[in-house]
């Protein structure tokens, strides 16, 4: 048996790359891979440096020699890093999607003169099958991740969106409280009102009556009966009654018209009322709609209002472009949660009437105001703003074919305006009976 | 099984890696151009639960390398992320260093450090070792009841690129079949 050239055998049936270089670099030997894949055999690329035969390579190649040889220790080269040092073509030519050989490339010492090293030895190992099932797998796991991060925000906006429309529900069940409410309270009002009328028609009555008498006893010059009339006037506080008695009905009859106002305000924005089309006034709509958020209003908000005159009458559903100006109202006076001034502009402009509301808040940053309109979107703490407002207001406005448009500057307020056609839309006007 | 170190045979160990040592850290000065100090030689037997206190920090990367020959085991070495730009910058690499050149650059450390380590240490004693390509190492994650030994000889020196952030630790596990070899080895020489 024929030891060496059994070793010169398995040397060249070996998956390795195998190539011996000396301390210039030269190529001693190369096995077969190096062969088979460069077309030069062994015996031709003897002595060749083999920076010279790869100079694409040559500096990369030549670091990780020199490292060798001055350490007398072996050096490494990973696909990871370094996928193709020698220009390979992938193991895989027919099925693969690989062009290029995946190698992890080993230097090592292998012959020493005295303390140095004499001769090194590389070798290349074909990685391709590995690298691209680690990449594919990287690759799924990417891709699992992106998903698993998508799945989860879409899970965090589902909850929210139910957290939202548990609000909303809530929101609805108040209303419908209200409006039943309103609906119960609204006779006893209206025989309050008309009987507190009639109350202080028979009290100016009473009173001229007494005032008559007064002057029939005083015409009769007795002076007993003038006596008479004075005690018992004193006893009985007549003459603080008679001053004060106007004033309490007449106190208590504003009192019952604000209720009256209040309780039809109110029935007006339940959905009892159902939404028809009619010509309506914005101005009023608005002046009616700030009553109802007066009591969000009052105490923090100076209102100016600058309205022109002869505003024809919008085709529109009242009671929902009144609920538009109730959010944008609302709204305002949530984003002014100290002093603020709210300024309400009415204009026409061509075929349509405009409204614009704006306040001195903080505004609106930047980043929100792609999603305004989104529904659930909302700056308030979960629970306090349902999202639903500004999302109901714009799909109000756009059935009514109108426009709404924000401006914001942040950190000086945001002005809401919106734009309604007089003649109200195509397909309501065609839809009137 | 128990190992045992007497005063005698730790002090010609120590001797031994200090000489060693000093050859690595010479070539490797030569190879990066630049000043290199090392520490005295480290000796200590451990148990499972010491060593797992060396992976204790966030300031190293960790890579690990085996060898074979004579003697067996492992070498880890704890690359300081701190001053990691500067050494990427004596071995010639591209800065700044994006994740791949960085990984890159600690394996390539790693082995010339380890590497120059071990090979001091195994012809200082004669023992014959073949080392591997050093792979980067998650160590937090391994458990010390994890560890198949009970106790292991480590042999720890750091190098500190002077002028630089950058420092180093270089630790020599032996598998206890190893030590027993070594220990032998230690007593002929002690006896010559």
């Amino acid at each position: 048996m024929d030891l060496t050239l059994l070793h010169e055998q398995l040397h060249n049936r070996l998956p390795l790359g195998i190539c011996l270089l000396n301390a210039e670099y030269q190529v001693l030997y190369w096995n077969d891979f190096f062969s088979d894949r460069t077309g030069q055999s062994s015996a031709t690329v003897q002595g060749k440096s083999l920076l010279e035969l790869f100079p694409q390579q040559a500096r990369y190649l030549k670091k990780k020699i020199d490292s060798v040889f001055v350490l007398s220790n072996a050096s490494f080269s990973y696909w990871e890093h370094q996928p193709h040092v020698f220009p390979f073509s992938s193991s895989r030519p027919i099925t693969g999607e690989e062009t290029l050989m995946y190698q992890n490339i080993e230097f090592l010492p292998v012959e020493w003169a005295g303390e140095s090293v004499h001769t090194i030895c590389l070798v290349v190992q074909d990685v391709t099958e590995l690298a691209s099932y680690f990449l594919a797998e990287q690759q799924l796991s990417a891709r699992l991740e992106q998903e698993h991060a998508e799945l989860k925000a879409l899970n965090d906006k589902l909850s929210m969106a139910q957290n939202q429309l548990l609000q909303s529900e809530k929101m609805a069940a108040v209303g419908q409280l209200a409006a039943g409410v309103a609906h119960e309270i609204n006779n006893p009002i209206g025989f309050i009102s008309s009987n507190l009328q009639t109350l202080q028609d028979y009290a100016a009555r009473l009173l001229k009556l007494t005032d008559f008498y007064e002057k029939v006893i005083s015409k009769t010059g007795n002076d007993a009966y003038l006596a008479m009339q004075r005690d018992t006037q004193q006893r009985l506080q007549f003459d603080f009654v008679r001053q004060d008695l106007p004033e309490l009905l007449s106190e208590s009859i504003d009192g019952i018209e604000r209720v009256t106002d209040i309780v039809k305000n109110l029935k007006a924005f339940s959905h009892v009322d159902n939404a028809h089309w009619q010509y309506a006034n914005l101005v009023e709509g608005l002046e009616n709609t700030l009553k109802i958020a007066a009591n969000q209003l009052k105490y923090k908000v100076e209102i100016h209002r600058d309205y022109a005159a002869d505003l024809p009458e919008v085709y529109c559903q009242p009671n929902q472009i009144n609920q538009v100006f109730l959010n944008l109202l609302v709204n305002a006076a949530q984003a002014m949660e100290h002093k603020g001034h709210l300024y309400l502009r009415a204009w026409q402009q061509g075929q349509s009437v405009c409204v614009e509301v704006r306040d001195t808040g903080p505004g609106i940053a930047p980043e929100h105001m792609k999603r305004l309109f989104e529904p659930f979107f909302t700056t308030k703490p979960v629970g306090s703003g349902t999202g639903l407002g500004l999302s109901l207001s714009y799909s109000i406005v756009q059935k009514h074919q109108g426009e709404i448009d924000v401006h914001s500057v942040p950190g000086s307020g945001a002005s809401f305006t919106i734009m309604l056609p007089v003649a109200g839309p195509a397909s309501a006007a065609s839809a009137v009976p | 099984m128990n190992l045992q170190l007497t005063e005698l045979q730790r002090d010609a160990l120590q001797e031994l890696m200090n000489i060693s040592m000093g050859q690595a850290a010479n070539a490797l000065a030569q190879l990066i151009d630049a000043k290199i100090s090392l520490s005295i030689p480290k000796i200590s037997l451990v148990a499972a639960a010491e060593f797992q206190q060396i992976f204790s920090t966030d300031q190293y990367w960790f890579t690990r390398q085996s060898f074979l020959g004579s003697v067996k085991g492992e070498v880890l070495t704890l690359l300081a992320r701190a001053g990691i730009e500067t050494v990427g910058g004596l071995l010639h690499y591209a800065l700044p260093l994006d994740e791949r050149s960085e990984k890159e650059l600690l394996l390539e450390l790693a082995n010339i450090l380890a590497g120059a380590c071990l090979r001091g240490f195994s012809t200082q004693l004669a023992l014959p070792t073949k080392v591997s390509m050093p792979t980067l190492f998650q160590a937090a994650m391994r458990q010390a009841d994890s560890f198949r030994w009970s106790s292991t000889l480590l042999l720890e020196v750091e190098f500190q690129l002077e002028g630089t952030a950058f420092d180093s630790r270089i630790v020599i596990c032996l598998e206890p079949q190893s030590v027993e070899l070594l220990l032998e080895k230690l007593n002929k020489l002690l006896e010559d």
